[in-house]
């Protein structure tokens, strides 16, 4: 294959932007976007409830200094602060570019785009499409790249990168429709490929395929991973499958309660009440949960969501994608009834480690989005910024990856290379006589983030999580792949996410106990305050000889002294 | 083991999975593989899939991504109706099946097959591309970013609704003209269509309207509201492909077409011999057997719910027809008898 100026590993809203923005920059260059789901799928169309930017429409006071500041506090100062800088004075351009090409905002009355509350904002500043922002969003890009013209390589997954030495040579991907191994000779590759919280299986609020893979391909290719340990918990996970009911239904005005049906936030965040930051309202439902105020059942411990004073109006205006969840999913009308939900977990901080332009420490390899850790959201990510990291730095990536591609020679990979993966996958995943079954492993590494690793963290929890994964690897190399066709075997590629996830579990462990401290979303019963002395830093992981190493990164400073976070 | 929701012991049922299969690297014709499996209430189609995959047959094979009804993968016929497998029920599914204990499970039609439940999507993403489904923005390049157009509540309402569409294909796979012509343009197409070409902000309007009104477009569609009544997101599609013939007879310049000159004489066609002709149109197409067999069902529906019928093409009176015709009569009285009970 002719070698690509630009190869995009992924079709969610930071791939897509990168594709918009690479095209933009330069519509000379040889570009093609490679997703394992065509991109309309990808999980940015589950975002339900905006994007922040401080445009300004609703309060009017609302500035972009603000919305700094609200982030880097919400990160409890692990953000980079220049990192925060650009991702918010970005803001408001991105979302009007956005408007200009065709996203359907709702609107205010004065027929501006519309914005709402949202957790850990001190301003109204969400904008948003009714609870359909990020499908809206998604719909909008794909949309304006085939406009562009992009190349798009549908049902492709990504396997390993092709290194040489320092440089990145491509990537090497197989063709999901027939099961073929192929190369992609590229000058550059963007990872866009999304986050890694389905690491906690069914209590995570993610897709099946948000499973880390570009994290793990890089990681594998020896680019350092930052901030693993960082897994943001969201408060309200349907009680059953662990899927998200949107930060939207509080913002819109919905209770949490107990079963003394007490609004019990007022004794956490008794100013934000049930719009305090996630990390803390997740930390105190849980508390309600484990003091044996939660609600009973066979599925579990849960807590009420009640929307029903909101009015059957409101809740079917603005809520509609909420009520169609919780009736096909918990069987529940909020309307009438107050929704069951529980923690989940939702949104990786942690990622591949990129300076404020996406670039990756090797050459001609860049990551953004989901995926990528610039940091912006340092321990503790603030919802509607995520959907905004996306774009804004999928831009960016795209852009930089645009202006340097021509830099870069470009390599072959040889036949030799691509026939070798494609052998190596074929005798892995069928070893002779006893094989491990992938879904129990898939099972076990769920059950055991979501025990050891979950919301309050301990050393010897901690400890037994390590060993677990660890053993979990072990036996991974037993497992079988129990489907012998090519044409889209989703038996193996269900395998190679869990190789990934494996991989990928290893290094959120051994940070979360290396960190001897509490902040942001990583909470240590053990150390239950924040200790700046010691942990005011990144956590570097690298792999070597098979495992992880781990190493440290100083934040980025400047602009916001360190202050105690309260709300 | 139990697919389950609950750890609790509820009340199970034994389900037989009538699963269709093909793998083309292997197999001449598909065929179908039951399994059976006990199923507890809450459990949706998609997760008893994943239960077969795992625990029974590891080689069946379908797409899912969200599980949550957003992203459109899981798209395929359940008992012979398209829908999304992780929306619905097994349960309810079941209480309407015609084989007690049995659920019927295929890929979504008039798409290529490539594997047991999953279908080409290619050739849906290939029509959004030839009929420009992206809003070309009126606002050059250079000045994107810089201030916002400002769109009414009204102007808002006209797209929202279509732009929930999440491309399951659901109602691709029902429409009736696409099964005859798969150069059709979809009604998923038609959507997206009328979405863009509502939008303030658009500029191709004009240039979007020119290609919907030719051969294998807007005119093609026979109104069996089939395409509507599978919307896995109920979106008024009808109301969409209404939209454009609509504008596409206000539009000056797009009279030239012939699909608009059949329809304009249509128009007065109708205004002769009163709106149900239209029901005579598929005989053209598809012959009278297939159109007894699949569309009186659906003119019943319509008729039933009053829905009027803009106009298809012409149709030369065929034999046949004067049979038909005393159907239909019978058919509006009904309607008429409907109309005044209704009133009193
Ligand atoms: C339920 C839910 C609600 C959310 N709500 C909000 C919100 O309201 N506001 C907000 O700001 N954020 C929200 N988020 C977070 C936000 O949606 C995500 O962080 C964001 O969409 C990630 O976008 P992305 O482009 O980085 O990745 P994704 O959209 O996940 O896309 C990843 C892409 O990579 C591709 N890919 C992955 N692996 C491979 C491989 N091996 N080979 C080829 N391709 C691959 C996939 O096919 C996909 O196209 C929410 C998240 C969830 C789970
Ligand atoms: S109404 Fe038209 S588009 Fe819809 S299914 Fe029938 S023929 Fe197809
Ligand atoms: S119109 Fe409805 S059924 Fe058709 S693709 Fe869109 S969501 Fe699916
Ligand atoms: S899996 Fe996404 S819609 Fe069913």
């Amino acid at each position: 294959m002719k070698p690509f100026d630009i190869v995009i590993v992924g079709g969610g809203g930071a791939g897509l932007y990168a594709a918009m923005e690479a095209m933009k920059t330069n519509p000379a260059l040889n570009i093609a976007v490679l997703s394992k789901v065509y991109p309309n799928r990808s999980h940015t169309s589950a975002a339900q409830g905006g994007a922040n930017a401080a445009l300004a429409n609703k309060a009017k006071d609302d500035t972009v200094e603000m919305h700094i500041f609200d982030t880097i506090k919400g990160s409890d100062y692990l953000a980079d602060q220049d990192a925060v800088e650009v991702l918010c004075s970005e803001a408001p351009k991105i979302i009007r570019e956005l408007e200009n090409i065709g996203t359907p905002w709702s609107r205010l009355e004065d027929n501006t785009i519309a914005q709402r509350p949202f957790g850990g904002a001190g301003r109204p500043r969400c904008c948003y499409c009714a609870d359909k922002t990020g499908h809206t969003i998604l719909q909008t890009l794909y949309e304006q790249c085939l406009k562009k013209g992009v190349i798009f390589f549908n049902e492709y997954f990504a396997l390993n990168l092709s290194v040489n030495g320092s440089r990145s040579k491509g990537l090497i991907a197989m063709n999901m429709k027939t099961g073929a191994v192929e190369a992609f000779p590229a000058r550059t590759v963007i990872f866009a490929t999304g986050g890694y919280a389905k690491m906690y299986w069914n209590r995570s609020s993610n897709a099946a395929g948000n499973t880390g893979d570009g994290q793990a391909i890089a990681y594998r290719a020896g680019i350092p991973l930052k901030d693993m340990e960082f897994v943001q918990f969201h408060p309200t996970g349907l009680r059953k499958s662990g899927l998200l009911v949107t930060e939207g239904a509080r913002g819109e005005g919905g209770y949490l309660l107990n079963k003394d049906g007490e609004r019990f936030m007022a004794r956490y965040a008794p100013e934000k009440m049930e719009l305090g930051p996630r990390d803390l309202v997740s930390r105190s439902l849980e508390t309600e949960i484990l003091q044996g105020r939660g609600f009973d059942s066979p599925a579990g411990k849960y807590i009420h969501l009640d929307l029903t004073h909101l009015g059957a109006d409101l809740i079917k205006s603005r809520l509609p994608q909420i009520r169609e969840m919780a009736m096909n999913f918990e069987g529940v009308d909020p309307i009438l009834e107050p929704i069951p939900v529980r923690p989940t977990a939702h949104y990786s901080m942690g990622g591949i480690d990129t300076d404020n332009y996406g670039r990756t420490v090797m050459e001609g390899v860049y990551a953004a989005g989901e995926s990528a850790c610039v940091s912006v959201h340092g321990a503790n990510r603030l919802g509607g910024n995520s959907l905004l990291d996306i774009l804004v730095f999928g831009r960016i990536a795209g852009h930089t990856a645009a202006l340097e591609a021509r830099k870069f020679e470009p390599s072959a990979i040889s036949e030799d290379e691509v026939k070798d993966q494609l052998a190596e996958l074929r005798s892995s995943m069928q070893p002779s006589g006893h094989y491990e079954r992938y879904g129990e492993l898939r099972e076990e590494l769920g059950q055991t983030m979501a025990l050891n690793v979950g919301i309050y963290r301990e050393a010897s929890l901690l400890k037994k999580g390590i060993a677990e994964v660890l053993e979990l690897k072990e036996r991974f190399k037993k497992v079988r792949v129990a489907d012998s066709s090519d044409v889209f075997n989703t038996n193996l590629l269900q395998v190679l996410e869990l190789k990934n996830m494996l991989d990928l579990a290893e290094t959120v462990a051994a940070g979360a106990l290396a960190r001897e401290e509490s902040r942001g979303s990583h909470t240590r019963t053990d150390f239950p305050t924040r200790d700046d002395e010691k942990w005011h830093k990144h956590t570097m992981s690298t792999l070597v000889d098979g495992n992880v190493k781990l190493g440290e990164k100083p934040v980025t400073m400047g602009r916001y002294e360190l202050q105690e976070r309260t709300y | 083991m139990t697919v389950s929701t609950d750890q609790h012991n509820e009340a199970k049922r034994d389900v037989t999975f009538k699963v269709f299969r093909f793998n083309p690297q292997v197999d001449s014709k598909p065929y179908f593989d039951d399994y059976k499996i006990p199923v507890e209430r809450g459990v949706t189609v998609l997760r008893a899939l994943n239960y077969i995959k795992e625990h029974v047959d590891a080689s069946v094979s379908f797409r899912a991504f969200c599980q949550a009804g957003i992203c459109g993968s899981c798209g395929m016929r359940v008992n012979g109706i398209s829908m999304l497998a992780c929306t619905s029920q097994v349960w309810e599914v079941l209480a309407k099946s015609k084989e007690e204990g049995v659920i019927k499970v295929e890929p979504l039609r008039n798409l290529p097959l490539i594997k047991d439940l999953i279908v080409d999507m290619d050739p849906l993403v290939d029509k959004m591309k030839h009929y420009s489904n992206w809003v070309d923005s009126s606002m050059p390049e250079a000045e994107m970013g810089k201030k916002e157009f400002l769109v009414s509540e009204e102007e808002f309402l006209k797209y929202d609704k279509a732009t929930d569409c999440i491309l399951c294909a659901s109602c691709v796979s029902e429409c009736s003209i696409l099964r005859a012509n798969k150069e059709y343009v979809s009604p998923a197409v038609l959507l997206k269509s009328y979405r863009m070409n509502v939008d303030t902000r658009d500029s191709i309007h004009d240039l979007r309207l020119a290609e919907l009104v030719k051969d294998h477009g807007v005119w093609d569609c026979t109104h069996c509201y089939r395409c509507q009544e599978s919307c896995v997101k109920s979106i008024p599609i009808m109301d969409a492909i209404h939209g454009i013939r609509e504008d596409a007879l206000e539009s000056r310049g797009m009279k030239d077409t012939s699909g608009a000159k059949h329809a304009e004489a249509f128009m007065s066609d109708i205004e002769k011999k009163g709106k149900l002709v239209e029901a005579t149109l598929p005989f053209r197409t598809n012959g009278v057997l297939w159109t007894m067999q699949n569309l009186l069902p659906m003119a019943v529906k319509m008729i039933l719910k009053r829905r009027t019928p803009p106009p298809p093409p012409m149709v030369k009176p065929s034999k046949g027809i004067k049979e038909f015709r005393g159907e239909f009569r019978e058919m509006s009285e009904h309607v008429k008898q409907d109309h005044k009970s209704h009133k009193k």
